[in-house]
């Protein structure tokens, strides 16, 4: 017989199935969108000196600082279901030679972030952690769009590094053969996690170069004065 | 449900078929929990740490097999931290050597400073068997009831209250 708690649990069944097939559509819609990202990175000046992890540490660790710049055309990752993007730049770098082992010079085993932002599309600006003078900036600078490709453009000159990075025995100075790489992570509103792939997918291109040449960090710069 | 239980057969068959309910769920749990190679293939965000791009009662699905690469630098994670019993989502910020025994140092995206604080006495790093899963899934505030449940917990008496009184009251 229908009875009034009968009609409540079929009303809230088709509800929830409605709802998640809908969000199933929006997720694989994101496969139906072209991704062609591009970015050119480069090391411009780099430093290494020493420091302790935090103030009331008596360890020295080297640190590296890596300025960089950066040219990164990301625009193609907005969509409607983008919620965020979060762009990170990593120093990659093959082990270190005191643990040398024959035939794994090739691989990069040492990844670090050195720097990292999270470009939100204009429907999550309500969520960054700004203050409210740079929230209504944002706002104000996408007035009337909902996705907003323009925010996927970066142009960084001589950019000072997020993260001082060391290694684990806290020696980085003199390490050879050390890369840029340019990596996102997209962030949707419903669905997969997608970060930049090494192969071309359907419609989605791998990332055109976003490595830097290969460098070097220098010896610990003497203290000065 | 009275008559109900003036037949013990009939109520027999809903209690049965209460049980194959719960049982049901149950094993979809634990199937999911095999596929993933995870003790918790979907959790739910309980802090800010990560916004904007989670928020508290987002569902997250996690992946724990490395079939095509290892874990790495960017990758979402969650982790338990030895003596804690709260699993932590947050993004690997730096990895040192590869394999199993590989140096990991994770950041919430939200936060100032990385995740050395939060470790355990004497742990700096943490090691791919601390963690139990790679974000690879997301459905926003669904998870949200539980966070409920959690907070005021004579939800959860009333809504199991409420599921078995439903399932007494329906014929068949």
């Amino acid at each position: 017989m229908y009875n009034s708690i009968n009609r409540l649990q079929t009303v809230f069944g088709f509800f929830t199935t409605v709802a998640f097939v809908v969000a199933a559509i929006i997720a694989a819609s994101d496969f139906t969108a072209p991704r062609t990202p591009s970015a050119t990175i480069k090391a411009t000046n780099v430093q290494v000196v020493k420091g302790r992890p935090h103030y009331y540490s008596s360890k020295k660790e080297e640190y590296a600082i890596i300025r960089f710049s950066l040219d990164a055309d990301l625009s193609s990752l907005f969509t409607w279901n983008t919620k965020q993007l979060f762009v990170y730049v990593t120093a990659e770098w093959p082990a270190a030679p005191s643990g040398a082992v024959a035939g794994s010079g090739t691989n990069q085993t040492n990844k670090a972030i050195i720097w990292d932002t999270i470009i939100t599309s204009p429907s999550s600006d309500h969520l960054a952690n700004i203050g409210p003078a740079t929230l209504k900036k944002l706002r104000k600078s996408a007035a009337g769009k909902s996705v907003d490709p323009s925010r996927g453009k970066l142009s960084l000159k001589n950019q000072r590094p997020k993260y001082q990075i060391t290694y684990p025995t806290g020696k980085v100075a003199n390490t050879e053969d050390m890369t840029l790489h340019v990596h996102y992570n997209v962030q949707p509103w419903v669905g997969m996690l997608t970060w930049d792939q090494d192969f071309d997918f359907a419609l989605w291109k791998k990332m055109a170069k976003g490595i830097s040449k290969v460098f070097a960090l220098p010896a610990v710069a003497p203290k000065k004065g | 449900m009275l008559s109900s239980l003036q037949n013990p057969r009939q109520a027999a068959a809903q209690l049965l078929n209460f049980a194959l309910m719960m049982s049901t769920a149950f094993m979809m749990w634990k199937g999911l929990s095999i596929a993933a190679d995870s003790p918790s293939p979907i959790v739910v965000v309980l802090s800010g740490s990560m916004e904007p791009a989670f928020q508290r009662g987002d569902l997250l699905f996690l992946w724990n097999r490395n079939l095509l690469a290892e874990t790495d630098v960017g990758e979402v994670v969650v982790y338990n931290v030895k003596g804690k019993d709260i699993p932590i989502v947050h993004r690997v910020v730096r990895k040192f050597g590869t394999g199993a025994h590989a140096k990991l140092l994770t950041k919430g995206d939200n936060n100032a400073a990385d995740d050395t604080e939060l470790y355990a006495r004497g742990q700096d790093y943490l090691d791919r068997s601390d963690i139990i899963g790679s974000v690879v899934g997301y459905i926003p505030f669904v998870g949200y009831v539980t966070i409920m449940f959690g907070e005021h917990p004579w939800l959860k008496t009333v809504m199991f209250g409420i599921m078995g009184l439903l399932v007494v009251l329906q014929r068949e």
